[in-house]
């Protein structure tokens, strides 16, 4: 009985640590079946978390806090789309960029609203949605049903996002997208419609990513508050394949790896918390050396697709 | 002609968008724009000690993005400066606190030399990774950034860590390996002009070296470059290594020069900045020596310009992102007019 206390309270701390990742993970994978390769995670998940926080913090109101959150990280996606489609720039450059201009934004707009102060300004986080009936299965139900909104909706985004990459045309035409544009142009498809859209995609799921980070894990925003997730997430997408149910597994091992070491930092061992803060970087390394030898990109991935060119 | 001219309006385009985008940020924090500029233009030009303060954060800045600059030429992503500036820093301390009797004769090549290849060891990881494996160096460097973070973190507590203090730091260093003071008052140091060879050294690689054309080669066309025999594996490793080690270079300048003592958080973001500098200066040394001290002239004169103006230094990282969007807009708009021409 103790140890199914454990189990549960583990998996639940490492899905909660997983949705962030999933999420801007879920949204890359779109992004970059299209042959849009988006380095700028970071930024959307920057975006999505101060845009939500500033936004619940003036109004209370949680679905705002979401929308702004969303709103943010398709700004981001959509400078980023705009750059590599319209003006064929290199998408890593400006991924890169954005990160740069990301970071700088949004801490200069929160010292702006708050100004440098020794309390973080915080709001209330949202709290958790259990699933009446689903969440009194045993195990299961502690670990996935007794959950908050985004638990559910990362569930429900990964199950619509597997139909559209593999049971509908619309999926079809994205894969052609992002391997042979040239063909799919000339089968009909609108090459640069698609990616636009895919970036759509990215920056929304990546603005929740975000989003989830202020409204419900922390209720404050600091500057660089994502500390690399957006990196991680890109991780997720390598180490899953680019397929939603793969990416959702990657981020729940790093996610696991983060539970433990804020598991294994609070029990005051006396080791410096760094080794433990440096384990789901260490372990993020390992999971891409596992990568070794299959590698399976989209073949036009970062590559701008031009009509005139031959 | 007419396309020096357009050149010339683009670049305006990008100076103009980059300034009104700063107006307007300190606009919005409620700053008075004469006010701002004024004191952001003294606290570069001030006085000797300021425009001093400018080429002492030039000059790590320039080492390391003299080194992301040759992975950039060689097609190596190298966001991992700072952990290999990191690793520099560690080593130098290390190196200072095993050997304290060392003349400073031997002990400042050593810390070089040690902390260029604690550096480029930091690299050569992912290095070796992309050519063989072609794992992505991007995501990798970046972890190994906060890896050697957290190394300094751990270190600084445990066997680095001076007894005498409460905070989390090692001991003073010994004399003998700081870099001696040039140019009093300002803190400019021995580093800057080590980092302006490496500047001619980067040239001489880069231009007129073998190894240096196989690298820009690389850079251009990997796959052609295999074709017709040039090692491309070797030109990325060794690419990767000497970036590596001239921002592991950076880290041993910051503690010799500066700091003395290893502390965590030596560095504010010197390696990403590096990036931005390396994209700037067009990965041409000449460029990245120009974009160093623009970009540290930004930074001084930003801190000046929260000091006695309220706005927030932010506004530095702020700028250079829409600087390298806007450039790179620009570079866009060239190629797709050149292409409409039919040149």
């Amino acid at each position: 009985m103790e140890l199914l206390i454990v189990i549960t309270t583990f998996g639940a701390a490492a899905i909660r640590m997983a949705i962030p990742l999933a999420l801007a993970g879920l949204g890359e994978s779109i992004s970059e079946k299209s042959g849009l390769l988006n380095i700028g995670v970071e930024a959307i998940m920057l975006c999505g978390a101060f845009f939500s926080f500033i936004t619940l913090f003036f109004t209370g109101s949680f679905f705002l806090g979401i929308l702004a959150g969303i709103l943010g990280g398709v700004s981001m996606s959509m400078i980023h789309a705009l750059l590599s489609i319209r003006y064929k720039a290199n998408q890593t450059i400006v991924g890169l960029a954005l990160n740069f201009f990301a970071l700088g934004l949004t801490s200069f707009l929160f010292l702006m609203g708050f100004g440098q102060t020794t309390t973080l300004p915080s709001t209330p986080v949202m709290s958790n949605l259990p699933i009446p009936l689903l969440s009194k299965l045993p195990l299961l139900g502690g670990i996935l049903f007794s959950q908050n909104l985004f638990v559910y909706l990362l569930l429900i985004f990964m199950v619509l996002t597997h139909i559209w990459f593999y049971k509908t045309d619309f999926g079809i035409s994205l894969h052609a997208v992002g391997e042979h544009p040239i063909a799919a142009d000339t089968a009909g498809i609108r090459v640069h419609s698609v990616r636009y859209f895919a970036a759509l995609c990215n920056g929304a799921l990546g603005g929740l990513g975000g989003a989830y980070l202020t409204i419900v894990k922390l209720g404050f925003f600091q500057e660089n508050l994502t500390e690399g997730k957006g990196y991680i997430a890109l991780v997720t997408v390598i180490l899953g394949k680019r397929r939603p149910f793969g990416v959702l597994g990657a981020a729940l091992i790093i996610g696991g790896a983060e539970a433990l070491q804020i598991r294994l930092q609070t029990m005051g061992t006396g080791i410096p918390s760094q080794l433990f803060s440096m384990f789901p970087y260490l372990m993020t390394i390992m999971a891409l050396l596992l990568t070794i030898g299959s590698a399976d990109a989209p073949s036009a991935l970062g590559i701008p697709y031009d009509r005139d060119e031959r | 002609m007419k396309r020096g001219m357009d050149g010339l309006k683009s670049l305006l385009l990008v100076v103009g968008g980059t300034v009104a985008l700063a107006f307007l940020l300190i606009l919005m924090v409620g700053g008075d724009i004469p006010t701002a500029l004024g004191s952001f233009l003294r606290g570069i030009f001030g006085s000797t000690y300021a425009m001093g303060e400018v080429l002492v954060r030039a000059t790590p800045l320039l080492l390391a993005s003299l080194g992301v600059g040759i992975g950039f030429k060689t097609g190596f992503t190298n966001l991992g400066a700072e952990g290999q500036l990191y690793m520099g820093s560690i080593t130098i301390t290390t190196v200072a606190m095993l050997f304290p009797s060392l003349p400073p004769l031997v002990m400042i090549p050593l810390v070089m030399v040690l902390g260029f290849f604690a550096g480029g060891l930091w690299a050569l990881i992912p290095g070796f990774l992309k050519a063989r494996f072609s794992i992505s160096e991007i995501i990798m460097t970046i972890m190994l950034n906060y890896v050697a973070i957290n190394l300094v973190g751990i270190l600084v507590r445990t066997i680095l860590r001076d007894p005498a203090y409460p905070y989390p730091m090692s001991p003073m260093l010994t004399e003998s390996v700081h870099f001696s003071q040039m140019l009093l008052p300002t803190r400019i140091h021995g580093g800057l002009p080590v980092a302006l060879v490496m500047v001619i050294a980067v040239y001489m690689l880069l231009f007129r070296s073998r190894l240096g054309y196989e690298m820009r080669a690389v850079g251009l066309n990997a796959r052609a470059c295999r074709c017709s025999g040039i090692k491309v594996d070797r030109a990325m490793v060794l690419s990767a290594m000497i970036g590596g080690g001239l921002a592991g270079l950076a880290g041993v300048g910051e503690i010799a020069g500066l700091h003395h003592r290893l502390i965590e958080g030596i560095s504010p973001g010197y390696g990403y900045m590096a990036i931005i500098i390396a994209l700037l200066g067009k990965n041409h040394p000449v460029g990245i020596l120009i974009a160093s001290l623009g970009i540290a002239a930004l930074q001084v004169g930003s801190m000046a310009m929260q000091r006695s103006a309220g706005i927030p230094t932010s506004i530095a990282s702020t700028i250079m992102g829409a600087m390298v969007l806007l450039l790179v807009v620009r570079d866009a708009r060239s190629r797709i007019t050149i292409v409409e021409e039919g040149v």
